[in-house]
């Protein structure tokens, strides 16, 4: 009963596969751009150097990554050139062909600093975090008691503040207390400091380790077993509901700290004067990272950390093609991968169906530029261009453009208006008395899935319902709308993917947008706007689909 | 190179599989994908969105993003229905396989659109996966050769009738996180199974069968507090005067953003530090769920209308035959562990650490050319699945010669 039937088309062609017809080939440079030098940077330029591409790594090597051997380790075979102070300073061109101005003895105070250009075919982003000390939001102040998990790894580590806190004060031991969770959330990287630190406490003679948690992240693999055994070999953990009480008292050369918590069970209150106090360190993003994120066009999350907070861009995609983030290992591996498919031997065929500019129309008023979500519109010869390799067909540019200037080749202007008069041509011959004619505007991510997953699974919806296959929901404009209602249709849905799960991360936004708009004309019109609804769904949720166009049709009948 | 001539055979058509399936054909290696049950997707393809306002990133329809592009992926060849009998290993593997002894749901393969198949779409959205003709070529049994081969057979859920004190299977309303992820896919939003009616009063109990020292298990499923939070949400956006406690020892994080979604939650949600000891049917399907008081320190009850036993995950019930075929040891977990960890160079290893559990590790098996991918091998969620996934292609293509 759908207009479009397109549940079997494999959107991508592998490049040795006939009936490929209208593909371009597009050359990608085999230069990569590691931006990082920290391990997981390191590693990801060694896996990618292996592939043969030549890599440039820049940024700044961590204490781990310093260690030759290391190094050598992650790097394995291949190019790499490490290029410490130096950062990115601008970013031009698209996938394939980044053009990146990179910046020597930056941020050093240096006098001297050089520009250079260098073309990338892709670039790594393996993004250096920094720690900071939450002692403040305990109360604490920082002293040689009172120290950050950082600085007691140290200690433990150095044989000389070993024996200091093995000796204690008298010499029988020390009791060292750990704070974690309360002041930020915490995750299961900090818990296993904790814990690991805690078990040498406890496993030193007459020492014992007491941890004061908030929720106790045993999230990763082996760390419930490490709790248990810290538990076993005597480690006390307290989980108050709230924050301990903490007196700290550094007066006439005193230097205490009294830690407070009321025990749960037995209704009293249970202190302890440790020797020593190790706080938790929260992960900071840092300016630089975000100036990196603004530099490459790439969306973070909320709070700053890349990259945004999307399943489309798992695992170490970011909303540009062609731009990779690492965190981990994992994204190492699999950047690597992603990285080869995209580069192969520098020739790559894609689709020349995407989206293309008429540059006599171009007004080279920017607006593209700025709304593509992908970063693929680049500038040629007056005019806007879109590149092949970048551009994602979502049509968000095309619905933005003042000068309609810009067609997606496999969704023309032309080709939605047939399908919307079909649609309704469609549903009039099916439709019953009394029944309304539906329109409904589907995200081929989303809203279309359910849709045909609803259709063939014979979940019921009304006969006079039809729908609109469209790249994403951006592509759905004011004329696209108002022609739906034009053709005959009684009510229009715009039916995009949950906020926050847009492949064009903001198709769903400007479609949610248009309808807002629309719907006050609609009223101003004299026209009921809850004839037009915006709505958002999963591409898995096939009876919730039906549900939703039964529930729009009751309410327009 | 000729990539063509390399095939991998892969155990198990979960995401992991799929995943991993899906990253090899990227490469021009052909996939013989083997699948005991009668349709792709494991147990992820029957969950749920859980988007409220927004979407809360639980990687739901990432499966089934997946599964399309595997069904039409001409590289990969899907055996349903099928397990592994034998492999040995020469300069290739040659492997053994054998239809599985799974039941074929006929009621599910009646009603079948006639002609095209309709794979791709999931369990618990009748009909779907198999067609009649389909029904009779599927679980052949057959030898075939590989280069390389990797186990990605996951997880089973724990199984709640281990823990007799909650009466699971007795009392209607009591449920497991999966019911509760197919009850909401199936109906749109959550309805109890003894009438049908939305739940006012609804528990979930956390960590079932995970984190459990008397049962042995000791390790943290990962995804339960993920999943129980994120559908505790989208009950709550569904029927706003839902009353949702939930039973817990942690809250573990849910990914990215957990701060602010947690907060969140929090308001909507009663969060209950310990976990009931038993539950006891009332009238009209009603549960009354006895646990320690937290403030009180004694024992307290309370009724509800629904609860969830947050099941967790444990090693794949073939697990100990899998490694006796194919020689990949089980863990002292009873997981399938073939890794060795190698030089640990985490941003937060320290040399103090004694034992590192978030490392750096890298997929090297015991034989080589045999890998293991995703819950098979423990504890993660979709997206870590696929990021694991994803690493395992890269290293059995390393192995093969096609990535360096
Ligand atoms: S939005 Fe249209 S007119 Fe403006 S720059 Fe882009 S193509 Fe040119
Ligand atoms: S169609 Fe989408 S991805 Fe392509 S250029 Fe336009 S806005 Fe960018
Ligand atoms: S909540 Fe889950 S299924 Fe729903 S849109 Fe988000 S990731 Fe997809
Ligand atoms: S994720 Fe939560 S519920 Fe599951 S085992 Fe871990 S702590 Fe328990």
């Amino acid at each position: 009963m759908t207009t479009d039937k397109c549940t079997n088309v494999t959107e991508k062609c592998a490049d040795t596969k006939e009936n490929c017809d209208n593909m371009v080939d597009i050359s990608i440079s085999k230069d990569v751009l590691v931006i990082g030098a920290g391990s997981f940077g390191l590693e990801a330029a060694g896996k990618i150097a292996a592939q043969g591409y030549s890599v440039s790594v820049i940024g700044v090597k961590t204490a781990c990554a310093r260690q030759s051997g290391c190094t050598s380790k992650m790097l394995e075979t291949g190019k790499v050139n490490i290029m410490q102070d130096v950062a990115i300073d601008s970013l031009a061109g698209v996938t394939g062909d980044f053009r990146a101005t990179l910046i020597k003895n930056a941020g050093n105070g240096a006098e001297y600093s050089e520009k250079v250009e260098k073309v990338f075919g892709a670039i790594v982003v393996a993004p250096q975090y920094s720690y900071s000390t939450l002692n403040k939001k305990y109360g604490l102040t920082l002293n040689d008691k009172v120290v950050s998990q950082s600085q007691f790894e140290a200690m433990i580590a150095d044989p000389e503040s070993q024996k200091k806190i093995l000796n204690g004060v008298n010499g029988n031991g020390s009791t060292v207390a750990f704070l974690t969770g309360f002041a930020q959330e915490g995750d299961p990287t900090s818990t296993s400091r904790v814990l690991t630190s805690a078990l040498a406490v406890q496993n030193m003679e007459n020492c014992n380790a007491y941890i004061y948690a908030g929720n106790v992240k045993v999230g990763a693999k082996g760390l419930e077993r490490l709790f248990t055994q810290g538990r076993h070999a005597g480690v006390v953990c307290f989980k108050p509901s709230q924050m301990p009480t903490i007196e700290q008292n550094l007066n006439d050369g005193v230097n205490t700290v009294k830690i407070t918590i009321k025990d749960p069970v037995v209704r009293t209150d249970v202190e302890l004067t440790p020797d020593y106090v190790v706080v938790e360190e929260a992960v900071v993003v840092g300016q630089q990272n975000l100036d990196i994120a603004s530099t490459l066009r790439i969306d973070t999350d909320l709070y700053g950390f890349l990259p945004s907070n999307n399943v489309h861009r798992f695992p170490a995609k970011s909303n540009r093609d062609g731009i990779f983030v690492v965190n981990n290992s994992l994204d190492a591996a699999n950047a690597a991968l992603k990285l080869k498919e995209l580069i192969g031997n520098g020739i790559k065929r894609v689709a020349a169906n995407k989206a293309k500019v008429d540059e006599d129309r171009c007004v080279i008023c920017l607006t593209c530029y700025r709304s593509c979500p992908h970063g693929a519109i680049f500038w040629q010869n007056g005019a806007a261009a879109i590149s092949p390799a970048a551009c994602q067909g979502c049509g968000i540019c095309a619905s933005e453009c003042p000068m309609d200037a810009i067609q997606l080749g496999d969704f023309t202007d032309d080709s939605l208006r047939t399908s919307i008069k079909d649609a309704v041509v469609s549903a009039k011959d099916n439709q019953k008395d009394g029944q309304p004619l539906i329109v409904a505007f589907c995200c081929k991510n989303s809203a279309l899935e359910a849709c045909e997953a609803a259709t063939k699974f014979g979940h019921e919806m009304p006969q006079g319902f039809r729908m609109v296959k469209v790249p994403c929901a951006g592509k759905v404009d004011v004329e696209f709308i108002m022609k739906a209602f034009v053709e005959g249709a009684d009510g229009v849905m715009v039916a995009a993917c949950h906020e926050g799960n847009c492949k064009a991360e903001r198709g769903n936004i400007y479609a949610k947008w248009r309808v807002n708009e629309i719907q006050k004309r609609l009223e101003k019109m004299g026209l009921e706007k809850n004839r037009l609804i915006f709505t958002t769904i999963a591409s898995n949720m096939a009876k919730e689909f039906a549900g939703k166009v039964n529930a729009f049709a009751a309410a327009i009948k | 190179m000729n990539n063509q001539t390399k095939k991998v055979l892969i155990l198990g058509g979960g995401i992991a599989g799929l995943t991993a399936a899906w990253e090899l054909s990227r490469q021009n290696i052909s996939v013989e994908l083997v699948e005991k049950s009668c349709f792709l997707g494991g147990h992820a393809i029957g969950f749920t969105c859980k988007a409220t306002d927004k979407c809360q990133q639980c990687g739901a329809c990432s499966v089934e993003d997946m599964l399309k592009n595997v069904v039409n992926e001409p590289l990969i060849n899907v055996h349903l229905r099928t397990e592994i009998k034998e492999l040995k290993k020469s300069s290739q593997f040659n492997i053994t396989l054998t239809k599985s002894d799974i039941e074929l749901p006929d009621s599910q393969i009646k009603n079948l659109p006639s002609g095209k198949a309709a794979k791709g779409f999931s369990k618990y959205n009748n009909p779907l996966y198999v067609t009649e003709s389909d029904k009779d070529k599927m679980g052949s049994s057959c030898e075939i050769t590989a280069d390389a081969v990797i186990v990605a057979t996951g997880y089973s859920p724990f199984d709640p009738n281990r823990k007799s004190t909650y009466g699971y299977g007795k009392w209607k309303n009591v449920i497991t996180g999966l019911d509760l992820e197919n009850i909401i896919r199936e109906n749109g939003s959550l309805v109890r199974p003894s009438d049908g009616q939305k739940p006012q009063k609804v528990a979930f109990i956390q960590c079932v069968g995970s984190r459990d020292e008397r049962l042995g298990n000791l390790w943290c499923s990962e995804v339960c507090c993920p999943y129980a939070m994120r559908m505790a949400g989208t009950v709550k956006h569904d029927n706003p005067n839902a009353e949702i406690t939930m039973f817990y020892i942690d809250i573990q994080n849910s990914g990215k953003e957990f701060p602010v979604f947690y907060e969140k939650i929090k308001q909507n949600i009663r969060f209950v530090r310990t976990i009931p000891v038993d539950i006891y049917p009332l009238e009209n399907n009603g549960l009354e769920l006895r646990h320690m008081a937290e403030e009180e320190g004694s024992p307290s009850s309370e009724s509800f209308d629904l609860v969830v036993l947050s099941v967790g995950i444990m090693p794949g019930k073939d697990s100990s035959k899998l490694s006796a075929i194919t020689g990949i040891p089980v863990n002292q977990d009873g997981f399938l562990d073939n890794e060795i960890t190698c030089c640990s160079c985490s941003s937060s290893a320290k040399s103090t650490q004694t034992s590192q559990p978030i490392t750096s590790s890298q997929s090297a098996s015991s034989i080589a050319g045999l890998f293991v991918a995703g819950t098979a091998k423990g504890p993660a969620g979709i997206a870590s699945s696929m990021a694991d996934a994803g690493k395992t292609a890269f290293e059995a293509m390393k192995y093969l010669g096609v990535m360096k």
